[in-house]
C-alpha cells in the first residue's frame, strides 16, 4: 500500500493537470477550403475562421489545393483530431461526397460554403445563388450587345456545380435571342493563366468576337489579358463572376463590363454560426440556403468593394 | 470424370450463377413508373402556380403608391412588411398593384405615371429573374431538393409572362392609355433606387 499510494497521488495530480489544460482549450473547428491559390477563397476561409474564433472556437484552415485526395487527408485528420465541425468549401461536387459521408458517420457536422456537393449528407449548404446572378448578367449581356453578335464562354471546373449553375443561368436568357451566337465554349478551370492560354487559342480561330462570358473573375482577368495582347481589349466585352478585388477595379477602369458580386462574408459567417448552433444542440437546419448575388457594372461600381458592399 | 474435375465444374457453375444473379435486377413496372413521375417538372409547377396560386398573392398586393410612400418614409419597415425573398441578402421582392397613365412606350418598357403621381416602368421585353416567384411569398426553398429546380420555376413563370401576358398587351397599348396592373418589383434595401424600379407584369388591363 505504501508503494501504491504515491503512484495514486501522482496519477491524481496528472489527471488534475490534464483537466485544467482541457478546460482552457477551446473546441476546434476545421475550415477545409478547395484552394488558397485564389484570393476569393482565402477571404472565404479566413472569414469563416475569424467568425469561429469570435464564437470561442479554435479554427484551423486546411488547403485542399483543388485535390480531392488531399481533401480526404484533411477530413481524416480533422475527424481523428476531434474537430467539432467542418466548414467546408468542396473541391468536387461528386468527388467530395465521400469525405462528407465519412465526417457524418463520425458524428462531425459539415457545413458547405459557396460550393455544393451532390448529397444530402451535409448538415447545411450555404451557397451563392449563382444561377440567378447569371440570369442578371445574361440580361445585361443581351442589352449591351443589342441582341446580336458572337461570343465565347469560358467555363470553370467541369466537376463543380457552380460552373453549370452559372452557365445555365446565363444561357437561360441569352439563348432566347437567336442573334447571339456562341462560337466557342471551353473550360479554363476557374484559373487566370489557363483562361489566358485558352482565350489566346480561341482568338486565333475566332478573331472577330464581340464578347466573352467567364464563370469567374480570375478567368475574366485572364481573358482580358489575352485580348490586350491581341489588341482587341477595347472591342470585346468581358463579363466575370465573383466580385474579386481586381475585377471590381477593372470595372472602374472600364476594362471589363461587369461581374456578379458574391457575398463570401455572409456565407462564411452563416456557416460558422450554424456550426456553433449545432455544437450547442440545434439539429434542424435548412438543407440549402441560397445567398443573393448582385450585378456590378460601371453604373454602380462605386457602391461596392471587393467581396461585398461598401459600407 | 475425376472427382477433382467434377468439383471444378461445380465451382464454375456456382460462380456463373452468382454473376448472373448479381447482374440482373427485377423491379416492378409500377415502381419504375412511380420513380419517373416523381422527377420535377418546372413547367407544370409554374402552370399550376400561375393558374391556382398566384391570385392569393395578387389579393395581398400592396398599392404601388402606398409602397413608394412607405419606402420613402420608413424603408426598413416597408421591407419587413411587404418584401419577400428566398435568398439571404438585401434584395427583396414586392407584389404590387396600381393604376396609371402611359407616358411613353419604348422598345423594352412602358413608362407610367401612377394615380399617386409616381413615375414607374412596366417591363415589356426583358422579363427574367425571380421577381414574381419570390414576391408571391408562396414558394419555399424547403419544397425543393435541388436549387436548379427552384431556378427553373422562375424561368418557367417568366416564360408564361413573356409568351401569354405581354404579346397582346404590346400590340394594343398606346400612349395616354389608362392601365390597371399587378406585378412584382425587385428592390435592394442597401441600394434603394425607386426611380429605376421596374414592374414585372402579372396582370395588365387597358381601361380606354
Amino acid at each position: 500500500m505504501r508503494r501504491v499510494l504515491p503512484l495514486l497521488l501522482l496519477l491524481l495530480v496528472l489527471g488534475a493537470c490534464r483537466n485544467h489544460q482541457s478546460a482552457n482549450q477551446h473546441p476546434k473547428i476545421a475550415v477545409v477550403v478547395s484552394t488558397l491559390n485564389n484570393p476569393w477563397f482565402v477571404f472565404l476561409a479566413q472569414t469563416a475562421a475569424a467568425r469561429a474564433k469570435e464564437l470561442g472556437y479554435e479554427p484551423r484552415i486546411f488547403d485542399s489545393q483543388n485535390n480531392t485526395a488531399l481533401e480526404t487527408d484533411h477530413f481524416d485528420d480533422a475527424i481523428a483530431s476531434g474537430y467539432k465541425a467542418i466548414l467546408f468549401n468542396p473541391t468536387d461536387a461528386n468527388g467530395s461526397v465521400v469525405n462528407v459521408n465519412k465526417a457524418k458517420a463520425a458524428g462531425v457536422p459539415v457545413f458547405c460554403m459557396d460550393r455544393e456537393v451532390n448529397s444530402a449528407a451535409p448538415t447545411s449548404q450555404i451557397l451563392s445563388d449563382s444561377y440567378s446572378g447569371c440570369v442578371k448578367l445574361g440580361e445585361l449581356f443581351v442589352k449591351t450587345l443589342h441582341q446580336k453578335g458572337t461570343y465565347v464562354e469560358l467555363l470553370g471546373l467541369v466537376a463543380d456545380n457552380n460552373t453549370w449553375n452559372r452557365s445555365k443561368g446565363f444561357h437561360s436568357v441569352v439563348d432566347e435571342y437567336p442573334g447571339l451566337k456562341m462560337v466557342a465554349q471551353q473550360s479554363a478551370d476557374f484559373d487566370r493563366n489557363k483562361a489566358m492560354d485558352v482565350m489566346q487559342s480561341i482568338l486565333q480561330a475566332h478573331p472577330d468576337i464581340d464578347a466573352v462570358f467567364c464563370g469567374n473573375d480570375a478567368m475574366a482577368m485572364g481573358a482580358y489579358q489575352a485580348l490586350v495582347a491581341a489588341g482587341k481589349a477595347n472591342k470585346v466585352k468581358v463579363i466575370g463572376f465573383d466580385g474579386a478585388e481586381d475585377a471590381v477595379q477593372a470595372i472602374k477602369d472600364g476594362k471589363i463590363l461587369a461581374t456578379a458580386m458574391q457575398f463570401p462574408k455572409v456565407m462564411a459567417q452563416t456557416a460558422a454560426n450554424y456550426a456553433n448552433d449545432y455544437i450547442k444542440g440545434k439539429r434542424i437546419f435548412p438543407a440549402k440556403i441560397p445567398v443573393g448575388v448582385e450585378v456590378v457594372n460601371q453604373t454602380n461600381v462605386n457602391e461596392y468593394m471587393a467581396y461585398g458592399k461598401k459600407n | 470424370m475425376s472427382m477433382k474435375k467434377a468439383i471444378k465444374y461445380i465451382v464454375w457453375v456456382v460462380v456463373l450463377l452468382l454473376v448472373a444473379f448479381k447482374s440482373v435486377y427485377i423491379k416492378k413496372l409500377s415502381d419504375v413508373k412511380a420513380a419517373k413521375s416523381t422527377s420535377f417538372n418546372a413547367a407544370t409547377y409554374a402552370q399550376n402556380f400561375w393558374k391556382n396560386k398566384l391570385s392569393q398573392a395578387e389579393a395581398k398586393a400592396v398599392d404601388v403608391d402606398e409602397l413608394f410612400a412607405q419606402l420613402k418614409s420608413n424603408p426598413k419597415e416597408a421591407f419587413q412588411k411587404y418584401g419577400h425573398a428566398i435568398a439571404i441578402g438585401s434584395t427583396r421582392f414586392f407584389m404590387v398593384k396600381g393604376k396609371g397613365t402611359v407616358r411613353q412606350i419604348t422598345a423594352d418598357e412602358v413608362e407610367l405615371n401612377t394615380t399617386g403621381a409616381n413615375n414607374t416602368q412596366l417591363a415589356t421585353t426583358y422579363v427574367f429573374g425571380n421577381a414574381v416567384r419570390d414576391a408571391s411569398g408562396l414558394v419555399s426553398i424547403n419544397d425543393f431538393t435541388n436549387t436548379i429546380d427552384l431556378s427553373n420555376v422562375s424561368g418557367e413563370i417568366d416564360k408564361i409572362i413573356r409568351k401569354q401576358v405581354l404579346p397582346p398587351f404590346r400590340q394594343t397599348v398606346k400612349a395616354e392609355d389608362h392601365l390597371e396592373f399587378t406585378g412584382a418589383i425587385e428592390l435592394n434595401e442597401a441600394h434603394l433606387n425607386l426611380a429605376d424600379a421596374e414592374i414585372i407584369p402579372v396582370n395588365l388591363k387597358i381601361i380606354k
